[in-house]
């Protein structure tokens, strides 16, 4: 079972989300403010942290930096705000993905679904989204029985974009991992490439999606 | 004498006005003096012009005061010294008095203008930087309200939004199948639009958007825009032209999509059901032109830029709501310094062109 921590400051929306996430079999804790939700994460040592961005007093963004300062646990931003850079700024602080209030608890419970699942070991050195595979050892990639041809650059895209499957990835944590190390602006060169994988992809394959101003998300088509 | 004004500017009015003032001072002083001589001795006379030139230095210029000591000195020796009538001195001491005299006069009147310069200079310092404090002020105190009014709005949207939030993640809890929950979820639909709209045209009067170019594929933002309205758009089959190898354009990707969403809701409010709704996308000189056609009834005759006002409905529009979709497009294409304009078509229908000037790459 499941342990989930939900932080926020909004008596009903504990109440709902602790009825949601227990009718779906997790154990839920809850806090109503940053500081005792930061001891809670302590002392339960959840599996998913559901995170409001407007609490008062100690923010949802402080919250989230501290708690990164010792625990990788998945978490889950909750934002009626729908300002682009505070999402980016939570994400780029190690948050794994964000739910916009209101939303519909279809979508909130695969986001957390995606983001629980995202502790891949490596066992395999296969990664697999919808019928697209990717083989990490012989630098291979294929779509169902189809070998894709991808350039080095298209390939790194693509695998970082299959590892985070279903998750946001905001556009300078692709940036940083795919060009590390090449100082100038890449903003331009990710469209590219990200424009030639999605031929490439065609539309059997996963759907890499934008949401402008943050990242791109891959989803398995249909999704 | 006149020529000795400072640093051989033309004399002011309030020079010239001093200078007069000075002579008559020293006139009426020799006068005085001259009278009370057998009571006081040449010595009083002396005391007398020293403090007419001190006072005068308290007030007036350089010039005036340094005339007066000068005056003032060249009277007492003639009027004053043995032997009277003449500036010839008889004795020694009165050489040697007359010599201090023109000193300590033009000293003092050298020293009190001097003071008298500071303090100005000391007064206006100080008022500059009263005026210059002021205007920091003023700025800090704007950049206070501003800070307010987006705390305030970023509040005022919390409050709003929470309880819609709220009702949303309750009615998925009641499942499906409810004909009651789905007439509140309908209902809730349409408050939340409502509110964002409000907030929106907020934002955009009180110039709180903030564009924040990067480079874009064309096809993202219509896919942004198109797919929070899958539901109103069901009734409409849309199609889309002309996407197809487009260059990037530098703009903000999701305020362009939030302008070209609000106008196709209102396509698919005002053009009947099962009409077809059609978009194109075209680079023209340097600008990036959406057009957005529908085949309802058009735009009233005459109402071709009033649409875009805030509150303003079409005569016969159905009820529901709130005059502000088309207003905060308009907004927004304008903080990314584009516009938007409407025309009827031909053929019946109206026909939205959102226009953008970009900078383009080839992608």
């Amino acid at each position: 079972m499941s342990k989930a921590l939900i932080i926020d400051d909004e008596t009903q929306m504990r109440r709902l989300l602790r009825m949601v996430l227990e009718s779906r079999g997790y154990e839920v804790c809850e806090a109503a403010e940053g500081q005792i939700g930061l001891q809670e994460a302590s002392f339960h040592r959840p599996d998913v942290v559901l995170l409001d961005l407007g609490l008062p007093g100690m923010g949802g963004i402080e919250v989230l930096k501290r708690m990164r300062e010792w625990s990788d646990v998945p978490v889950l931003i909750l934002s009626v705000r729908d300002q682009e850079s505070i999402k980016v700024e939570a994400l780029e602080l190690g948050a794994d993905d964000f739910v916009t209030k209101p939303f519909g608890t279809s979508e909130l419970l695969a986001r957390l679904a995606v983001i629980q699942r995202r502790r891949f070991t490596r066992q395999s050195p296969l990664v697999v989204v919808g019928n697209l595979s990717i083989d990490l050892l012989h630098h291979e990639a294929s779509l169902g029985e189809q070998a894709l041809k991808l350039t080095p650059t298209e390939f790194a895209l693509l695998k970082m974009l299959a590892e985070h499957a279903g998750r946001i990835v905001t556009q300078n944590q692709i940036i940083r991992q795919v060009w590390a190390g090449q100082n100038s602006d890449q903003s331009e060169g990710l469209r590219v490439h990200i424009n030639h994988l999605r031929k490439k992809l065609g539309e059997s394959g996963p759907k890499i999606i934008n949401e402008p101003g943050i990242g791109y998300r891959l989803a398995e088509a249909g999704e | 004498m006149k020529t000795t004004g400072r640093n051989k500017q033309p004399l002011t009015v309030s020079e010239v006005g001093e200078y007069s003032w000075g002579f008559t001072l020293i006139f009426v002083l020799a006068s005085a003096c001259w009278a009370l001589l057998p009571y006081t001795g040449p010595h009083f006379a002396a005391l007398v012009f020293l403090l007419a030139i001190v006072i005068a230095g308290l007030r007036w210029n350089r010039g005036p005061v340094l005339m007066m000591a000068t005056m003032s000195a060249l009277v007492w020796n003639f009027l004053f010294i043995p032997p009277q009538w003449t500036l010839h001195i008889a004795s020694p001491q009165d050489v040697v008095m007359f010599v201090l005299f023109f000193v300590v006069a033009l000293s003092m009147g050298h020293l009190t203008t001097c003071l008298r310069a500071r303090e100005d200079a000391l007064q206006r310092h100080h008022h500059e930087r009263e005026q210059l404090l002021a205007e920091k002020h003023r700025a800090e105190l704007l950049a206070e309200s501003e800070r307010l009014h987006r705390t305030l709005l970023d509040s005022v949207s919390h409050e709003l939004k929470t309880p819609i939030a709220i009702i949303r993640t309750a009615l998925d809890g009641l499942g499906e199948g409810n004909p009651f929950a789905a007439e509140i979820e309908t209902a809730n639909r349409r408050l939340q639009r409502i509110v964002e709209n409000f907030l929106e045209i907020t934002r955009v009067e009180s110039d709180a958007v903030r564009p924040h170019s990067e480079w874009c594929e064309i096809g993202d933002v219509l896919h942004s825009a198109t797919a929070p309205l899958q539901r109103e758009l069901g009734g409409h089959p849309v199609t889309i032209n002309g996407n197809e190898n487009l260059p990037l354009v530098m703009t903000d990707g999701r305020l362009l999509a939030q302008a070209l969403g609000n106008v196709l809701h209102n396509a698919s409010i005002y053009a009947p059901s099962g009409t077809p709704i059609e978009v194109s996308v075209a680079v023209v000189d340097g600008a990036l032109e959406l057009r957005v056609r529908d085949h309802g009834p058009g735009v009233a005759e005459g109402t071709e830029s009033r649409i875009f006002e805030k509150f303003f409905r079409a005569p016969d529009s159905a009820a529901g709501g709130t005059g502000l979709g088309l207003a905060i497009s308009r907004g927004l294409m304008r903080a990314l310094h584009g516009d938007i304009a409407a025309q009827n078509q031909p053929g019946g229908g109206a026909e939205f062109i959102l226009r953008l000037p970009v900078k383009t790459r080839l992608a």
